[in-house]
């Protein structure tokens, strides 16, 4: 089962799931045998609103670390985000075409976004984020969110 | 007239209350189109607002008809405040659903919605004419119980 950190900001709980890692974006990364699954942070989905359509790189796309992978339209915002990683794309979360709100209602497992076959994930995950940093940052985020309401 | 067929006289309409937000916007600009224009005999506003303020008058409107509500987000607001009213929802519609089937009319904006805000709007306000049409009394004497 899962682990997570967890913060309480003004009304908001935001979780942070510790058996993976994050980009600065909070895009998750998460090693699963040879394979990295990825997705977004529940306080990415929690900031940027409902989901109205997920837009993936489709699969067999070669991906470089910085890359956009994926661009979300929520009520908000669209927005894009960066991969986490060099790799190619195994597989696109069929959530993400059917049912997007998958992001919003479990966004650390049946919210996945894809799975990327890594090409050098043992040096890049070095430029990521564990979730304990991920955690701090976010928190930084959500307090500077919560003071424009 | 019986208090059943009262009910059938005239639909309530609630909308979400989220000012400063697009979709919020969206679900108030097609109960307008609704109440003022589309099926003003059948149908008529009350401000959820009022329902969160307790109003007497906007929680017995809501009590005594049938209730459509339209939901700007997944808070679902303006349908538990019915719910919680005493209302009978006949038919919650969400915002984003309705974008999800048309993505051709992306809403932007918030005071003034942009032209596909205005058209989503329009789209979602023939919806609920319609399930105004399935569950009010169209014979002439229908809408005269206000």
């Amino acid at each position: 089962m899962t682990e997570f950190l967890e913060t309480t900001v003004d009304k908001f709980i935001f979780k942070v799931a510790v058996d993976r890692y994050y980009n600065s974006e909070g895009v998750w990364a998460k090693p699963e045998e040879e394979m990295i699954r990825i997705g977004l942070s529940d306080f990415v989905q929690q900031r940027n609103g409902d989901v109205a359509f997920a837009e993936v790189k489709p699969e067999g796309t070669a991906i470089a670390l910085g890359d956009e992978v994926a661009v979300i339209e929520t009520i908000k915002v669209d927005i894009a985000f960066s991969s986490p990683l060099t790799g190619t794309i195994i597989e696109v979360n069929p959530a993400m075409e059917e049912a997007p709100e998958a992001i919003n209602q479990d966004p650390y497992d049946q919210g996945w976004i894809a799975l990327v076959k890594p090409v050098a994930w043992e040096v890049e995950r070095s430029q990521l984020l564990d979730a304990q940093a991920y955690f701090e940052r976010m928190k930084v985020e959500a307090e500077e969110e919560t003071k424009k309401l | 007239m019986s208090d059943s067929t009262r009910k059938l006289n005239h639909v309530v309409i609630v909308p979400c209350s989220g000012i400063g937000k697009t979709y919020g916007t969206v679900s108030r600009e097609a109960a307008y189109d609704v109440v003022e224009e589309l099926r003003p005999d059948r149908s008529k506003l009350v401000a959820l607002s009022m329902l969160v303020l307790g109003d007497e008058q906007a929680r017995a409107s809501v009590a005594t008809n049938l209730v459509v509500t339209i939901d700007g987000c997944k808070l679902a607001c303006a349908t538990k405040m019915v719910q919680e009213s005493g209302g009978q929802v006949a038919r919650d519609f969400a915002v984003l659903d309705v974008y999800r089937n048309h993505r051709q009319f992306k809403p932007r904006g918030i005071a003034v919605l942009n032209e596909g805000g205005q058209q989503l709007a329009r789209v979602l306000a023939e919806e609920i004419a319609t399930v105004v049409d399935d569950v009010t009394d169209p014979s002439p004497e229908g809408g005269q119980n206000a």
